[in-house]
């Protein structure tokens, strides 16, 4: 069989996928490799989308659904591309795909295996907000719909001792203690780097006391707070369970400084994260600090505007730097420049940090493995001598998505059709 | 033939087994007395959707010579396509089997065994009603035409063209002036991070009018367009010739008619005349590429430039993405010129939505700009009245002033809309088939949106949306492959139209014609999605959609409600 003409994804976010469907539909075959244990990126953490409020698991799980059961897309799971070697038209690709332990086929997702599983650890995937047992699917409704063990914590896989209790639990018999981490090698004509971005961690901005305070919140765990197979189940109350906040700072551009860009989707996503608070909790007192507002797409300002008549107060503050969150009796103090340059402070219950993107964690051995060069940020660089670009400094790979830079979801999935377009051109010649 | 209708329950290993009793909905099906006179198989398997599953389905299927089939078991969000595929490998077609979902709706639901059975005893009962009145469909194959028609020969169009040129794609481009290049053509250099050479813009014309599969038609619009994705029959006419048409066939249809600019004497606020020293930004470039220095129109050189930002942005109602950045290569041409010339930048918010915008922004700024930003302003002349975000009220007098209009739609924006049967967003530039996830698309199959004909955007973006059309098209029509159109469509019993026309106005997709022969509507199956507004708006009751018809939606509901 021709292998020149199959094609690797890397990353299973809204590019990746919206390429997989594309280049599927021109008979392509497709490694799709996902270093998570479930597909759809970060879209999926997001309960709906601005500026329409789209629901974000309507608009992705039949994406999700058509991926999994689509012949041409073989989908790898818990993967990292370790190596590549060889050019455009002949890549051969070294992937590991770390084991499961539960069967892909077998499981159903029923979830009987979680509850007698006796380790507790953080869940990640819900920024730490809850926690989930050693066998675990990261969020309810993940595709693929099947746990995967954590080795490490696992009692029987760490060899502390001979617990059997999830592979009791289930009924197919889809625990397979045994399962090895793989190596998998494959041959490709083309590459698509779509690995997405992680967000700035926000504990470096000491001014703004994320980590120290507990009512302070970064944008990512806002959007699980408030999602609905989100750790709360969607109830916005502070990491106590309890309180419900009656007043809520946004903050935009942190990190701006530090990372060295604007992070483009920031300031829409502070006014659906003013939207959100104003629906949930409409007496709340709700203020938006920034320096500008930066609204790049034709639907953006209309949205903006009516958060900002609606849902919460805009207040101006003349220099980043100088904002500080201090905590006096459970609340937290803001203080910042005003816009005639003056101290001015306001005290609240929560605050919710807009922090920068950056390229995803591992991006630097991913660009070493691929030989594609990074920019000065650690993005992928796409290449300036065609002007508006998906073409990486090496033939054959292609670049779409965050992993680029900061975008929203649309941009995202027009650098992943013009990427198909770039695929289909370099792999027919 | 007999009736044979094949129930099959899955267990779903102790999903449903455990939660409702199977056993006894079997018993109850088994004696329905409106299916007495039917021959009923009725089932249970441990896991429908496993490789024995299906294989069990399959062999069912084939021995007893099933005419209907109802499978009842997950959501089908899970498994229809998989029973869907048992029934393409037998002689059952697949509109006469249904699903029901007796896990998600009972098993999961329903803590309460004997609630959950009879719930789902229902189910499956109304399950039962539905498929006796469903209908076998069958899918049709269609011919395409791989070739592409493209409005607007600007740097959209043009990319478009050469993308799917290269793939041997035949393109028609259309444009209404007498040469390509649209508004880039006039630029005097990009901003860094588009590259160093402007060249490359200007090599893109002679490429598209040097490539054999290009076809290019300067000074004419789009007359007529009709059809569907892979066939649209197409008719052009010369605007400098009245009586000038050409008549062509493609499959796909790309607008990239560009933009306009909002004129800055049209706005409340900007009061000034033909004499002032005030310029649009393009105004300016027009003057570099002429002269190659900014100058008064006396000749003398400015000693202070005022910038002012989102001129037309209240109005419009929306951020034209490209100025700021604009307005920063104006500053730098201006410093390239004179390190004297004071720069004042006026503006609300920067807006540098690229991660290399940040440091284009700080080069500029190091080179001495005084930036200003205000919350309003009004231009008399050369003079700026301006409210600073203190608050604070003052003037700024400049010798020259240079102004950032909003990009608006391309005229006759509206008219192409109409022809193409697409939508135009409350801004008046054309809306996607979905703002995020199918964003080049359009409500119409096979037309596309690129460039600022899509909402305002640079160069890059407009580069990258040419090139996610040709993406979309060259994996959607594909030369040979046949387009298979939904099944699941709308149709008009012609003995009950009325001819009222009702359907026309609430058909999205514009699937709908009117025959003035029969004077009744009719549907274009090819074009129609199924979605049901026109069945739902039918005064005479004359229109269903296949697979959704009101008898099978009537049996069903029927038995659930009962």
């Amino acid at each position: 069989m021709n292998t020149s003409n199959n094609v690797l994804i890397i990353g299973s976010g809204v590019s990746g996928m919206e390429a997989c469907i594309m280049l599927s539909k021109a008979g392509k075959k497709i490694t799709l490799v996902e270093k998570l244990s479930l597909i759809g990126g970060k879209t999926i953490k997001n309960e709906e989308t601005y500026p329409n409020m789209d629901c974000s698991t309507c608009l992705v799980a039949p994406i999700q659904q058509e991926i999994l059961q689509d012949p041409n897309i073989d989908v790898l799971t818990l993967s990292t591309v370790e190596e590549v070697q060889g050019k455009s038209g002949n890549f051969k690709v070294k992937i590991n795909k770390k084991a499961r332990y539960v069967d892909l086929i077998a499981c159903l997702g029923c979830g009987m295996c979680y509850p007698p599983c006796p380790v507790s650890l953080k869940n990640e995937w819900e920024e730490n907000l809850i926690d989930k047992k050693a066998i675990y699917v990261p969020c309810s409704g993940a595709l693929p719909n099947v746990p995967v063990i954590d080795a490490a914590l696992c009692l029987k896989l760490n060899g502390s001792e001979e617990c059997n209790k999830c592979a009791e639990a289930c009924m197919f018999g889809a625990i397979n203690f045994s399962e090895t981490d793989q190596i998998i090698e494959l041959n490709v004509g083309a590459i698509l780097i779509a690995t997405g971005y992680d967000m700035l961690d926000a504990g470096k901005l000491q001014n703004l006391g994320y980590g120290k305070f507990s009512g302070v919140y970064t944008s990512m765990e806002f959007e699980r707070l408030f999602a609905a197979n989100g750790p709360t189940e969607g109830k916005l109350v502070l990491r106590n369970l309890e309180s419900i906040p009656q007043s809520i700072a946004i903050i935009h551009c942190v990190g701006r400084d530090l990372v060295g860009y604007c992070s483009n989707i920031c300031c829409t996503a502070s006014a659906k994260h003013a939207h959100f608070l104003h629906h949930k909790l409409p007496d709340a007192n709700i203020y938006n600090f920034y320096t500008d507002i930066c609204l790049p797409d034709k639907t953006y300002q209309k949205f903006h505007e009516d958060v900002k008549s609606h849902s919460s107060e805009y207040i101006y503050q003349k220099d980043r730097e100088k904002m500080k969150i201090q905590e006096t009796d459970n609340k937290l103090q803001i203080s910042y420049l005003n816009n005639e340059g003056k101290d001015a402070a306001i005290t609240v219950d929560m605050v919710i940090l807009e922090n920068a993107l950056q390229p995803s964690r591992g991006t630097d051995q991913l660009a070493e493995a691929l030989g594609v060069e990074l920019d000065q940020f650690g993005f992928v660089e796409a290449q300036t001598f065609h002007i508006g670009s998906v073409v990486t400094s090496k033939n054959g790979i292609f670049v779409a998505g965050c992993i680029e830079g900061p975008k929203d979801i649309q941009n995202s999935v027009l650098q992943a059709e013009a990427a198909v377009a770039g695929i289909i051109s370099s792999l027919d010649q | 033939m007999n009736d044979k209708i094949g129930i099959y329950i899955c267990e779903c290993g102790p999903n449903i087994a455990d939660k409702v009793d199977i056993e006894k909905i079997i018993q109850s099906i088994s004696q329905m007395e409106d299916f007495q006179d039917k021959e009923l198989i009725i089932k249970q398997h441990k896991l429908l959707c496993s490789v024995d599953g299906k294989k069990f389905l399959e062999e069912e299927i084939n021995t007893n010579e099933l005419t209907h089939m109802v499978c009842a078991a997950c959501s089908p969000r899970d498994h229809d396509s998989t029973f869907i595929g048992v029934c393409k490998k037998t002689n059952l077609n697949p509109y006469m089997y249904q699903m029901i979902n007796i896990r998600e709706h009972c098993a999961w639901v329903i803590h309460d065994k004997e609630k959950a059975t009879q719930k789902a005893i229902r189910m499956i009962h109304a399950g039962m009603d539905r498929v006796l009145y469903q209908q076998p469909l069958e899918e049709k194959q269609l011919d395409s035409n791989p070739d592409v028609l493209i409005i607007g020969g600007g740097i959209a169009g043009m990319e478009t063209a050469l993308s799917l040129a290269s793939k041997k794609r035949k393109v028609f481009i259309v444009e209404k002036e007498a040469r390509l290049g649209g508004k880039s053509a006039i630029l005097k250099e990009l901003l860094p991070r588009q590259g160093v050479n402007l060249n490359i813009l200007h090599q893109k014309v002679s490429d598209v009018k040097g490539n054999d599969n290009i076809t290019v038609f300067t000074n004419t619009e789009l007359d007529s367009v009709v059809g569907f994705l892979g066939n649209f029959e197409i008719v052009l006419k010369n605007n400098q010739a009245e009586n000038q048409t050409t008549e062509l066939l493609a499959g796909a249809v790309v607008i990239a008619n560009g933009f306009d600019l909002i004129d800055p004497g049209t706005l409340e606020k900007f009061h000034y005349t033909e004499e002032d020293e005030v310029y649009t930004a393009k105004q300016i470039e027009e003057m570099l590429s002429e002269n190659g220095r900014i100058s008064k129109r006396n000749g003398d050189i400015p000693k202070s430039i005022a910038l002012v930002h989102c001129v037309g942005r209240p109005e419009v109602g929306y951020c034209s993405k490209t100025c700021c950045n604009y307005l920063l290569k104006i500053s730098k041409m201006i410093r390239d010129q004179s390190s004297d010339i004071e720069i004042i930048d006026l503006y609300k918010h920067y807006c540098l939505p690229h991660k290399e915008d940040q440091n284009f922004y700080n080069a500029q700024k190091s080179k001495g700009i005084e930036f200003i930003q205000i919350t309003d302003l009004k231009l008399k002349g050369n003079e700026l009245e301006i409210i600073e975000i203190s608050g604070k009220k003052r003037i700024v007098k400049a010798d020259l002033v240079i102004l950032a209009p909003a990009m608006i739609p391309a005229e006759g924006s509206g008219k192409l809309a109409e022809l193409l049967k697409i939508e135009q967003n409350y801004t008046g530039f054309f809306q996607e088939a979905h703002l995020k996830i199918d964003p080049i698309s359009t409500n119409t199959d096979g037309v596309f949106v690129v460039g600022t004909a899509h909402g305002p955007c640079g160069i890059s973006e407009s580069i990258i949306q040419a090139q996610a059309a040709s993406g979309k098209i060259l994996t959607q029509l594909i030369p040979g492959q046949k387009i298979i159109p939904e099944v699941m469509v709308s149709e008009i019993l012609e003995a009950y139209c009325t001819g009222c026309q009702t359907c026309l106005q609430v058909c999205s997709y514009g699937a709908i014609y009117f025959d003035e022969d029969k004077g009744i509507s009719v549907v274009n199956e090819a074009i129609c999605r199924g979605c049901g507004n026109c069945v739902g708006s039918c005064p005479s009751g004359s229109i269903r959609t296949r697979h959704f018809t009101n008898p099978q939606l009537f049996q069903e509901v029927k038995e659930a409600l009962r």
